[in-house]
């Protein structure tokens, strides 16, 4: 046990000294998270083109339209004739939401009915979609709190219907997305120049000749990598519900042991690239082509439900996939680690495939 | 004999170069072994297969009788090694390294801070302690990867060109240090390609292009390179006759004349043995000997003489 101390100790030492490597785990989780808030999560600079078809014709319909019009987010591009009309408008791109106006809307409202009105959304752009769904409502809210002064009491519900594939996700669906690539690219990349560079500063020479195993470099490299990246989750984790008011449906501490062990999973396949790579050029170099299909074909952007079949064995072999799993189920649907179950055994048995093949294939040589 | 290093037929490739030629090296208990050779000649190499670091193409080492490809790790407990540049953590300080080494020598505890506190003193590195290996000078950095290779008290240092690019003094320290971890027991395998400090060595073997050229005591290396040692007189001219005739002569190798007097270099088998007894001869016949001495002949001269001159 000294000896696995002193290289932990070591190799903690080691990284706390070098700014860089610090700047990088410290400032990841802040700078990525900022983006993904600057890119998808905030109200949008631009006004989304959207198409309204007036099958009313009423007076109160026209109010409708001109708040609309008036709200801010929306530009009203096209004003097609019949909803048929108003969905192709949506399949083709133009718009990215049809709202449909039923005949006899300005009679239901004046009469203090509950009435309708029928969104067709895109969801091929989920982030966009969403955005037009909340925007509508509100201003169908405002609208209805307005308007009611003159007309009475009356409600406006909104039927929303889409176009390619399911109903889209929330906003909070990028957290999962953050924590996969931080709890992936972070770790892996960071400990998957460690042995290259021992081996480019000559360190590694000395190292070996001292009587220790492969399986002391590679477990304290593992926890000493673990100690310090397990800052990024906690960071993501946090800034998450502090900032981004990110609801956990499920129980936190779930979220953490998957977090957890997805760090663990992440920093074995950086040692197995560490241990066959021969500079840390080549190390960067087999990071970044692993993470590539981590990103495309685990459900990052897509779910793997949709992908091809080729690719979804593909995608399904990679832990991420896993993760991204178990965490969105965990953190939006409310689920256990125990309904998780599956999920979480495979990304321990890859965690101990990768630790094991890296402790076989380490070689205490400089050859 | 039991040696202490013992390498048999050791040859290693690398791709289709072959870097150590079918060498036998045996270094015995207790001796400053060298290996004497110019950069290249597959000093590093072989250092590095004796300690496991390559695996050997062909050819077996034992170290203490221990076989280094069987049971690599029982050679390293007993064996220190200070590699040719400078190879410790150099984001760490002096006493971080040092005991981080005693720690995955297997020391513990105690005696981790009392073996560290021992070297600091030894090696003059105290007031270094708390200083980035990194941001020591070239001498110091020496002697703290000295520190090193000694920290767990080995039987064998191996000790790859410690002296390259270093200052006279220190060199002159390493040398010391050398001959008295000698006294203490410690056998050492040193390479360098200085041939004026291979003069310090019991023994040594003399490598170029993947080969031992020769091997031997630096005075039995240098009369293989001649064929013997090489006298000088300066005398009458007649004494040439003499000469030629004389036993132990092999051969001249210079003469020069000038009004009857010669200045000559002639090769004898042993010159301990033969030079008083040919004075001896030459005044005996009455003949004027003003000067003889016997030639010092340089590694660097032997060296060239066996791989160039042949």
């Amino acid at each position: 046990m000294g000896v696995l101390a002193a290289l932990i100790i070591k190799d903690i030492r080691q990284l706390v000294r070098d700014p860089k490597t610090m700047f990088m785990v410290l400032l990841m989780p802040i700078l990525v998270m900022a983006m993904f808030v600057a890119g998808y999560g905030g109200s949008g600079g631009g006004e989304v083109p959207i198409a309204i078809v007036d099958l009313d014709g009423g007076k109160v319909s026209w109010q409708l339209i001109d708040s609309l019009r008036n709200f801010g987010d929306f530009e009203v591009k096209y004003y097609p004739a019949t909803p048929e009309e108003g969905e192709m408008l949506v399949r083709h791109g133009d718009v990215y939401a049809t709202l449909i106006i039923p005949k006899g809307f300005s009679k239901d409202v004046l009469l203090g009915r509950r009435t309708t009105v029928d969104l067709v959304l895109d969801s091929s752009y989920a982030h966009i979609s969403e955005l037009v769904w909340e925007a509508l409502n509100a201003a169908v809210q405002g609208f209805q709190e307005k308007v009611s002064e003159s007309y009475g009491t009356f409600s406006i519900k909104v039927n929303r219907r889409t176009v390619y594939g399911p109903q889209v996700t929330r906003v909070e669906n990028f957290v999962p997305v953050v924590m996969g690539i931080l709890l992936h690219l972070v770790p892996m990349s960071l400990i998957a120049v460690s042995i290259s560079r021992e081996r480019e500063r000559r360190t590694f020479e000395q190292l070996v000749v001292t009587p220790i195993n492969s399986w002391d470099i590679v477990i304290s490299k593992l926890l000493a990598y673990a100690f310090i990246t397990i800052s990024d989750m906690i960071l993501t984790l946090w800034i998450s519900v502090e900032f981004f008011n990110v609801k956990v449906k499920g129980s936190f501490f779930d979220l953490l042991f998957v977090s957890g062990l997805m760090l663990l999973c992440s920093l074995s396949i950086g040692l197995l690239i560490s241990v066959m790579s021969k500079n840390q050029l080549q190390a960067y170099q087999m990071a970044i082509f692993f993470f590539i299909p981590s990103m495309l074909f685990t459900g990052f952007f897509t779910p793997v439900e949709l992908l091809s079949k080729e690719v979804r064995i593909v995608g399904k072999l990679l832990p991420l996939y896993y993760f991204l799993r178990t965490f969105r189920n965990i953190q939006l649907r409310g689920w256990t680690l125990l309904e998780s179950l599956h999920e979480v055994s495979v990304l321990f048995f890859e965690t101990l495939l990768f630790l094991l093949l890296s402790i076989k294939l380490l070689k205490l040589r400089v050859e | 004999m039991n040696y202490v290093i013992e390498a048999i037929d050791l040859t290693k490739y690398f791709g289709s170069f072959k870097a150590v030629d079918g060498i036998n090296i045996s270094v015995q208990e207790g001796e400053i072994f060298g290996l004497l050779g110019p950069n290249g000649a597959g000093k590093t190499t072989t250092i590095r297969m004796i300690l496991g670091l390559l695996k050997p193409s062909a050819g077996s080492i034992k170290v203490f009788g221990i076989d280094v490809s069987r049971n690599r790790k029982a050679v390293l407990k007993i064996t220190g090694y200070m590699p040719q540049r400078f190879s410790l953590y150099e984001d760490l300080t002096t006493e971080e390294n040092l005991k981080l080494f005693a720690s995955l020598y297997g020391l513990s505890g105690r005696k981790v801070d009392e073996r560290v506190s021992e070297l600091l003193e030894e090696f003059q590195l105290k007031e270094f302690r708390y200083r980035l290996a990194g941001k020591l000078s070239g001498g110091t950095k020496q002697r703290l990867a000295l520190a090193v290779a000694l920290v767990h008290e080995p039987r064998l240092l191996i000790v790859d060109e410690p002296t390259a690019g270093v200052d006279p003094p220190i060199r002159r320290y390493f040398w010391e240090y050398f001959r008295k971890l000698r006294k203490d027991g410690v056998t050492m395998l040193v390479t360098t390609h200085y041939m004026d400090e291979a003069e310090n060595c019991d023994r040594l073997a003399l490598m170029n292009r993947g080969r031992i050229v020769a091997s031997g005591s630096p005075s039995s290396i240098k009369k293989l390179a001649y064929g013997g040692d090489i006298v000088e007189l300066h005398t009458e001219r007649k004494a040439l006759v003499y000469l030629r005739s004389f036993d132990g002569v092999k051969k001249i190798l210079e003469e020069e004349s000038s009004n009857g007097s010669l200045k000559v270099k002639i090769l004898v088998d042993d010159a301990s043995d033969r030079l008083v007894p040919l004075v001896k001869t030459l005044e005996d016949n009455g003949i004027k000997v003003y000067r003889a001495r016997q030639v010092f002949v340089s590694l660097e001269d032997a060296f060239i003489k066996l791989t160039v001159g042949g």
